[in-house]
């Protein structure tokens, strides 16, 4: 470590005392040649192609003795703009080095990690056996081959259609795409057994604690096994393996980019033949891993004579997806049709709709019914949340943001008090909303219904869904229909009342970069208020709004710390949301295979959230 | 604009004149939302101050203020819930763990903002990608690598600051959001500074870090605020209280507290004094800072 500094401090030295030297030279040929403007030109024509300075001859002896001597003193490819390139490739490097190191180790690496650690039986060890999909099976059942099956597919599908993109691009622009396949492909196949290299030496590392059981629990020993294990010769060979392959991709796609003329304007294919290539290895692994998975489910079941019926599930809620897919598709495309091609369109899509949705409800409930209930209810009660909350903060924020946004005297005031909410601690404003949704008969919130006649309610500790609540109970709606729990309503109203002003805020950005002559426009056009706001503020914050809806229902996927604080033991349950479920598998139950098989699944949720929601803000925002 | 024009007639023709006359109440109906708004934002403070100073049959009580001010409960908090301990211990954490932030970060945006080399948008890519990844996928991860690393470096990680300031030391966000301004520095000043025979490394410390100090302060604020709130990853990785940073410690005060809500109010405005009060002299960092990075996100 120490060396390594040294070393990169050196670097610098070196570069700056070359650097200066070069500009400086650059400058006099400027100064001297000023007269002549061709001779300068040529001179520094070759000076920027990166020809060593003292071979040229239309530069005036002077200062050339002095570059001569600044050159000699570096070694040749340390030297010249080839050598600028390279120091300045190093030192970012560098730069990026201790960044990188603690994001990739504690925000990458994690990932894979949580993906080997949710394949893992096992209580209160970190070290189980292999369970294959099993923690999945446990959370959702079936589902999970079902959505591994299709992760997969999409991959592969996206994979061709990228070589396909770069096929076509090949063939009409006259573009050279094609010899980017081997470097991007080998960089993949590279990248995918440095993964394999991690999921082998991930069991080895972590098998060190219980080989050192019964012996002297030093540092020492333990030190002496990891090194121990890191020279294991199947951990070796999968390392070098994939070294090679990563090393030899990127030289040859650093050659092809060098051979590639520098002033041609062709775009560089590295990226999208990666990219494929790391589809097509994944989609495959995945398509392995669920076909054993299956076989493996099967061969248990015939042991146990019981039958199964995944693949049945498989395709009926495949097909149930599939015919929902189609009836979106068919009523998107009917929009641009003549209006009887656009009927027919709506009609079959309404059909395709009807049926697939139908599919869904007949399948899905006995999947999810054979799943894990924690984790199905806190889905629910996370959509609850985000149904409940979001549309509500984004609409009071619009308006407090647009009322400020009127020559308001004292709005900085406003916005200060606005935006306290979401900078205090959360852990101190949701203690103080602990006490007043607290259950007491005199607590705040209680104390104000008693002013107006009403019974005290529990608040926080009452399990019992809103919409069942106000019905009392005459029917019996079911979990979905009878709403979020009174306490999940308390949350969110704390959760409301945090975040309004930073949407507020946020808004109030957004307004202020709407230009104002189309406000003076429509001013000239007699638009009143409200149309001036539903036809010119609203579309140009368009993406302000996105943007605030994504972050919020990502948010509220992701939210702990309140919730925590305010959960209570009396909502059994009704209000642990994803990331509650999560962590108490973790922390009360230690069953760390099954809460990385969860977190996993909370990552696939919000991936295909963020998907889906840059296909449609694709087409409705509109970015002036 | 209508207002100025209001603004230019008599005062007299005010109140006759029905379209002055509705602007004027108009006005009034927006300020009437906007105060309301304020005291919804501002009262559950009001009330927590108010509570802190009761005494426990007030409290209880459902009373909005006390009789006598009660300035003896903060003494009483903080004695009993180790806020000394805590106190210090979130201020080290921050320290430590935003003044890494900032080392960190500021040379890898600066490498970002403002030099070439291979490789280039592929990493920004796979930085920008780590910002969708839920905390809860890191949780076990972490608490397996952290308790690892404790084994085999000469300090402890579990129970002690490296598991609750080094992972913090470097973030996407961070990164993004110093990027954005550095980019922005022309690149003239980059061609000057080499022509005084300066290299990148002085080139950011004294140029580029100074311009662009509101975004190393709204980094700063962020990093502040992230390590005080940060209650999850401080769960998991402390068992006793000696490196428990403030926000856990509230928990568990509030726990053990139990019915004594003028204590737990008292704990709860400790824990919130230092950010509210840093808030109000920063606000304008604060709030110009989430504005121009919310925007971009």
């Amino acid at each position: 470590m120490a060396a390594g500094c040294f070393h990169f401090a050196g670097g610098i030295q070196a570069k700056r005392s070359t650097h200066g030297a070069f500009v400086d030279a650059r400058l006099r040929l400027h100064y001297t040649m000023g007269g002549k403007s061709d001779v300068g030109a040529v001179a520094l024509k070759i000076w920027e192609s990166g020809l060593h300075v003292d071979s040229t001859a239309t530069r005036p002896a002077a200062f050339g003795s002095e570059l001569g001597q600044q050159a000699r003193a570096a070694p040749s490819w340390y030297r010249g703009r080839q050598g600028r390139r390279l120091r300045e490739m190093l030192l970012a490097y560098s730069f990026l080095a201790p960044a990188f190191i603690i994001i990739g180790l504690f925000g990458l690496f994690p990932l894979a990690f949580a993906a080997y650690e949710s394949t893992l039986r096992g209580l209160n060890k970190i070290v189980g056996s292999y369970d294959g999909l099993g923690n999945y099976v446990k959370a959702i059942d079936n589902l999970i081959y079902i959505l591994t099956f299709w992760i997969a597919a999409a991959l592969i599908y996206y994979a061709a259609r990228t070589i396909a993109q770069a096929i076509r691009e090949h063939r009409e622009e006259q573009t050279d795409a094609l010899r980017w396949v081997l470097p991007g492909f080998l960089t993949a196949i590279g990248a995918a057994l440095f993964a394999r290299f991690v999921f082998i030496l991930l069991p080895e590392m972590l098998l060190i604690p219980s080989k050192l059981r019964g012996q002297a629990n030093t540092q020492e020993a333990f030190r002496s096994l990891v090194v121990e294990t890191w020279w294991l010769p199947k951990v070796q060979v999968a390392l070098w393996v994939a070294v090679v392959l990563l090393a030899a991709g990127a030289a040859w796609g650093l050659h092809v980019n060098r051979r590639t003329a520098r002033d041609s304007r062709e775009p560089v294919y590295f990226m999208p033949f990666f990219s494929a290539g790391i589809g097509l290895t994944g989609g495959a692994a995945l398509l392995w891993l669920t076909w054993q998975e299956i076989n493996a489910a099967y061969a248990e079941a015939l042991e146990e004579g019981v039958g199964l019926e995944i693949w049945s599930q498989i395709v009926t809620i495949s097909a149930g997806f599939l015919l929902l897919l189609v009836a979106w598709g068919l009523w998107e495309s009917a929009g641009q049709r003549s209006s009887n091609t656009g009927m027919a369109l709506r009609l079959v899509g309404a059909v395709a709709l009807m049926a697939g949705a139908w599919v869904l409800i007949a399948e899905l409930p006995r999947v999810v019914n054979a799943g894990d209930e924690d984790w199905w209810n806190g889905l629910m009660a996370t959509v609850f949340y985000v149904m409940g909350t979001v549309p509500i903060q984004l609409g009071l924020a619009l308006i407090l943001a647009a009322l400020l946004f009127q020559k308001i005297r004292g709005q900085t005031l406003f916005r200060v008090l606005y935006f306290l909410p979401y900078v205090a601690p959360f852990v101190g404003t949701a203690a103080v909303f602990r006490i007043i949704f607290s259950n007491r008969p005199t607590a705040p919130l209680n104390g104000l219904l008693d002013l107006f006649g009403a019974e005290p309610l529990l608040w926080l500790s009452e399990p019992a869904g809103i919409i069942e609540m106000i019905t009392g109970g005459r029917f019996d709606l079911g979990p979905i229909l009878s709403g979020p729990s009174l306490a999940l309503v308390a949350i969110m109203l704390y959760g409301i009342w945090t975040y309004v002003g930073f949407d507020t805020v946020i808004f109030l950005a957004g307004l202020g970069a709407i230009p104002n002559e189309l406000y003076e426009v429509a001013d000239i056009d007699g638009a009143g208020g409200w149309a001036q706001f539903r036809h010119v503020t609203l579309p140009l914050l368009s993406p302000t709004i996105y943007f605030l809806s994504l972050y919020a229902v990502i948010g509220t996927f992701k939210a702990f710390n309140h919730i925590f604080v305010l959960r209570e033991a009396a909502a059994l349950g009704t209000t642990d949301t994803a990331s509650i479920v999560i962590f108490q598998a973790f922390k009360r139950d230690t069953r760390y295979g099954y809460a990385s098989a969860l977190a996993i699944l909370l990552l696939i949720i919000i991936m295909v959230i963020t998907l889906v929601n840059n296909r449609i803000a694709s087409r409705r925002v509109f970015y002036g | 604009m209508a207002s100025d024009a209001v603004a230019g007639r008599a005062v007299g023709a005010r109140l006759v004149d029905p379209a002055t006359r509705r602007a004027a109440f108009n006005k009034l109906l927006i300020y009437a939302v906007l105060v309301f708004g304020a005291v919804v934002s501002v009262l559950p403070f009001l009330y927590t101050v108010s509570v802190s100073l009761m005494n426990l049959t007030e409290a209880t009580g459902g009373r909005a203020l006390p009789t006598t001010p009660q300035w003896s409960n903060y003494v009483e908090a903080w004695h009993d819930a180790q806020f000394s301990l805590y106190f210090m211990n979130s201020v080290k954490i921050t320290l430590i763990s935003v003044g890494g932030a900032l080392v960190f970060c500021a040379l890898a945006a600066y490498a970002f903002a403002q030099m070439e080399f291979p490789g280039k948008s592929f990493l920004f890519t796979l930085l920008l990608s780590t910002l969708m990844l839920p905390e809860a996928i890191t949780w076990v991860p972490n608490f397996i690598t952290v308790s690892w690393l404790g084994r085999i470096s000469p300090v402890p990680w579990l129970n002690n600051w490296p598991s609750l300031t080094i992972p913090f030391m470097a973030s996407a966000f961070g990164i993004f959001l110093l990027r954005q301004f550095f980019q922005q520095i022309p690149r003239e000043l980059w061609d000057s500074a080499q022509i005084d025979g300066s290299g990148h490394l002085r080139y950011l410390l004294r140029v580029v870090l100074p311009l662009s100090s509101a975004a190393v302060m709204t980094l700063v604020l962020f990093g502040f605020v992230g390590a005080w709130n940060a209650l999850a990853w401080p769960i998991l990785v402390t068992t006793t209280p000696d490196w428990r940073p403030i926000s856990y410690g509230l928990l568990s005060f509030l726990d053990e507290a139990g019915a004594l809500l003028h204590l737990q109010m008292a704990g709860a405005i400790i824990t919130m004094l230092p950010i509210v009060v840093l808030y109000f002299f920063t606000q304008r960092h604060f709030i110009e800072g989430i504005a121009t990075t919310g925007l971009k996100g």
